[in-house]
């Protein structure tokens, strides 16, 4: 995901012009100048600056450039692997009511680890281990309410 | 003195001392483990706090990142990869002493001095906090304006990067905490409709995301950091008191370079290391020897970084805003603890405060024998399996995130800063000043519409009260710090490290 500086710029310019303008549609309260408007107003109007400098490289001098890290010889879907741990919170987000802590959480780590380049050998009983753990030291510790789903725990 | 004595029953209470050989001991390992951050140790460590009494909690977040600041230094020393971004500055100068056959001095010396750099910044907090709250006291929103816009101009002092996107992160970072109702007027802004959005978004979930699901997120295209062979050390220890006698003036400049920083609100321990192991260079007899395995760097360094930790405290304590983003997760936790911070705490919670300082001088001192402990098991540790932590590390984000708020969103909203984090990051978009961003961008935000509407939208007030003007020097000249070192580099001066920027 190695954008260059002018498309980060650009960005920024877009969304800061966005800030702005929405901001400043905001409704004021009555009897004063400054209102909930001034302060995003204030950041829009920076973010486009700052996007505008970023785009025409000023103080790109400062930068270290980091060693470019992706091995190659890849094909192209090894980038998407990234997407991986996003996916498997969004995957969190909706199997947990249903399904329960302890199954979604053994497919996360599962899937997580053999993404990883773990052998089954591994990953199996980690995936097996890890939640139970987390669910003894998050439910019965810190009494936090994970969902018990299709397979309650037995504690 | 009778404070005193109640601080020392609150500390050497059972659930205190077991929490702080617990969180030691876990800074440590996940300290050492590299892309594992010192900030992700403690952000991970909020939902388990929730549960400890206010004093154990504290005493976990200071033991686990002071911990987690040293051991960063055991990978960086012995495979080249620095544990944690503090360590990040002298790393190739360790591992050229782990190559010349030095590994223990090295390992050696970033505990020792860690320790001693971490008491000096201790007792500065002890000496600093108190005379500070008297003048605190007298401090109206234009100060605590100042000093918070201070604290983000700070935090856009990062080495190695642009100025400019640092403070693009920095007001991306205000522009999240805009979202929601918590502003002077209470109205929603820009929450699209959405009543997650309406309380605005939590920091923790944020942090959360921005250092640990990002860090997975890299692990996923990154190769496995390789094997470290298996090796016997010598004695750690011996030889640092030598050191010590030998490299006085570096060590005391570092410990001195290192609370001044972590006193600057929004300057952390990154800052301290890189600052310091400039200053070393610049100020050593022998400065053609950095980068050759001398350990002139790697004393000041080591004792810088570990001493702004404690005095990073200070304004935190005092103002409640944050010295980097490791205080700014603590600044979380002592509202939720009702230790609320303020000059006030050190008057109506003297006890308290004192329990503070002896932790963190307790974990001082225990990092020595532990941090032994875990340089001799450090190639066990170190052996496990990336693709086994960093599945659990997703699963305890998700679960961490969610105990917060009981909310599935803030899961949702986890993965989101991860996604963020990592392209801001792969881009040289700095994510400290991001997070601090966001989480002082309420307190700008009320401070500032406050005073403006005290001073009928006048900007002179700003800068009429004497305290207020120095604070608005001091901001002022962070913002055109970068610009006079461009000036500089182009005029044909000698050639500025951009890192020396929070001198």
């Amino acid at each position: 995901m190695l954008l260059s500086d002018r498309v980060t710029g650009t960005v920024l310019v877009v969304l800061g012009g966005l800030a702005a303008w929405s901001g400043s549609r905001l409704p004021a309260v009555p009897g004063q100048d400054v209102g909930p408007a001034a302060f995003p107003m204030l950041i829009g109007f920076g973010l486009v600056i700052c996007g505008v400098l970023i785009a025409f490289g000023i103080g790109h001098s400062f930068e270290v450039p980091e060693e470019e890290e992706a091995p190659a010889g890849r094909s192209s879907f090894y980038g998407l692997r990234i997407l991986v741990p996003p996916a498997l919170l969004l995957f969190y987000v909706l199997a947990a009511e249903p399904l329960g802590f302890l199954p979604t959480a053994a497919i996360i780590v599962l899937v997580g680890a053999l993404v990883l380049g773990a052998r089954l050998i591994l990953a199996l009983p980690i995936a097996l281990i890890a939640p139970v753990l987390v669910h003894l030291a998050f439910y019965k510790l810190l009494r936090v309410p994970l969902p018990a789903g299709i397979l309650p725990a037995p504690w | 003195m009778n404070d005193l004595l109640e601080a020392v029953r609150l500390v050497a209470a059972p659930d205190v001392m077991i929490a702080i050989v617990a969180s030691a001991i876990y800074g440590l390992v996940v300290g050492s483990l590299p892309g594992l951050s010192a900030t992700m140790a403690t952000a991970l460590l909020v939902p388990v706090t929730f549960w400890l009494s206010p004093i154990a909690a504290i005493a976990t977040i200071i033991t686990a990142s002071a911990m987690a600041i040293f051991s960063g230094d055991i990978p960086g020393c012995l495979l080249r990869i620095p544990g944690t971004p503090a360590s990040a500055a002298y790393t190739d100068e360790a591992y050229a002493m782990t190559r010349k056959g030095q590994a223990e001095t090295a390992l050696g010396a970033g505990l020792w001095f860690s320790a001693i750099g971490g008491i000096v910044g201790t007792l500065s907090l002890v000496l600093m906090a108190p005379l500070l709250a008297e003048m605190a006291l007298s401090f109206s929103t234009f100060e605590y304006f100042w000093l918070a816009f201070l604290g983000l101009m700070c935090a856009t002092l990062v080495a190695r990067s642009s100025p400019i996107k640092a403070i693009a992160s920095m007001l991306l970072g205000l522009l999240v905490s805009c979202i929601g109702m918590e502003n002077p007027a209470g109205t929603p802004r820009f929450t699209f409709g959405l009543t997650d959005l309406l309380g605005g978004i939590e920091p923790i979930p944020a942090l959360v995301g921005v250092f640990a699901v990002s860090e997975v997120m890299r692990a996923m295209v990154t190769p496995e950091p390789p094997k470290l062979p298996d090796r016997k050390f010598g004695s750690i220890l011996a030889g640092q008191w030598k050191l010590t006698k030998k490299y006085q003036w570096p060590m005391w400049r570092g410990n001195f370079i290192g609370v001044i920083i972590g006193v600057l609100p929004g300057a952390g321990a990154d800052m301290a290391a890189w600052v310091s192991y400039a200053m070393s260079k610049k100020f050593s007899k022998e400065p053609e020897k950095f980068g050759t395995g001398h350990p002139e760097g790697l004393v000041e360094a080591g004792a810088s970084n570990n001493a702004s930790l404690a005095s990073g405290w200070v304004p935190s304590l005092l103002f409640g805003i944050p010295g980097d983003t490791i205080t700014a997760i603590a600044i979380g936790v002592l509202y939720m603890k009702g230790l609320n911070p303020g000059p006030t705490l050190f008057t109506e919670r003297a006890s308290s405060m004192y329990a503070l300082y002896l932790i963190f001088i307790l974990a001082n001192i225990i990092m020595i024998p532990l941090g032994i402990l875990m340089i001799r098991l450090a190639s066990q540790v170190l052996r496990a399996p990336r693709a086994g932590i960093m599945p659990v590390i997703l699963l305890l984000c998700a679960v961490g995130a969610y105990a917060t708020g009981n909310n599935l969103f803030s899961v949702l909203m986890v993965g989101a800063f991860g996604i963020l984090g990592f392209v801001m990051d792969r881009n040289g978009y700095p994510v400290a000043a991001l997070v601090l961003g966001i989480v002082m961008g309420t307190m700008v935000e009320q401070n500032f519409i406050t005073s403006l509407i005290k001073s009928d939208g006048d900007v002179l007030p700003f800068f009429e009260r004497p305290v207020s003007a120095v604070l608005a020097t001091m901001t002022i000249g962070a913002l055109l710090w970068p610009l006079g070192v461009w000036i500089w580099n182009r005029t044909g001066g000698r050639r500025l490290p951009a890192q020396g920027a929070a001198e």
